[in-house]
């Protein structure tokens, strides 16, 4: 499927500095086995799903839009009709090391706990990040 | 816990066994698990004395999500429960409620019709 271009990936071609394009992670939707419970639209937050009004049921619309190694969609899924291209954590894991995250980790951190500076714990005590 | 998140589909969050726990024995600090929870939810902290990351706001955590736990390449992050857990809470929920959140979630963003 082809999603250059589409307007809703805006803002979601990144993980921690990889170039999200690049790599495949997607629900696929066994549509037998799916009854229309709508779950996974519902749970999704980052717009893979449309909703077929004809026959009542999901479709993985923007594969692209979906978080690298997020499952939660397939797991909340009462039938088990939500499959992924492999197992999440060995995929994730893989990408992590091979793209080097963390020195982007960990600017990501300081930007996250410079915004939300209550989440920051035991700063009394002079602690440094 | 945000009001938002006081209910899943009808069921109190605060009687769903459902976030992370974080082993200190084995958290390096690395910072990913604190960062890859949305800003939403923000479940995590960060000591900066340990310099370890903490769990904050647990009933945050949205239910059937762990992706701290599988990009934690250290292993340090469990679960209450598992899968099979969620399934069981997922057949209890009500079909009136789904059919409401649908109806309201598509209301709100027609771009999810086809």
């Amino acid at each position: 499927m082809n999603n250059e271009g589409n307007p809703q990936l805006l803002g979601k071609k990144s993980w921690h500095g990889v170039d999200r394009m690049k790599l495949e992670w997607y629900p696929s939707i066994d549509g037998e086995a799916c009854t229309g419970c709508s779950l996974c639209i519902i749970s999704c937050g980052n717009s893979v799903f449309k909703w077929n009004l004809l026959d009542g049921k999901p479709r993985v619309a923007v594969p692209q839009n979906c978080v690298l190694g997020c499952t939660t969609c397939g797991k909340v899924c009462p039938e088990d009709a939500i499959t992924f291209p492999s197992d999440p954590s060995t995929f994730i894991r893989s990408v992590a090391i091979r793209y080097k995250i963390y020195p982007r980790v960990k600017e990501e951190l300081e930007d996250r706990l410079r915004k939300f500076p209550d989440h920051v714990v035991g700063k009394g005590g002079g602690g440094k990040l | 816990m945000i009001p938002e998140f006081a209910k899943w589909h009808g069921i109190n969050r605060s009687e769903i066994r459902w976030h992370p726990i974080i082993d200190p024995n084995k958290c390096t600090g690395c910072g990913l698990c604190v960062v890859t929870c949305s800003e939403k939810r923000n479940v995590f902290g960060f000591n900066v004395l340990s310099h370890k990351a903490e769990v904050l706001f647990p009933d945050n955590c949205m239910v059937g999500c762990n992706n701290c736990q599988v990009s934690c390449l250290w292993n340090a992050i469990s679960y209450p429960e598992d899968i099979d857990y969620i399934r069981k809470l997922t057949k209890g929920i009500s079909k009136e409620i789904l059919a409401r959140e649908l109806r309201e979630k598509l209301e709100k963003n027609p771009e999810l019709v086809e």
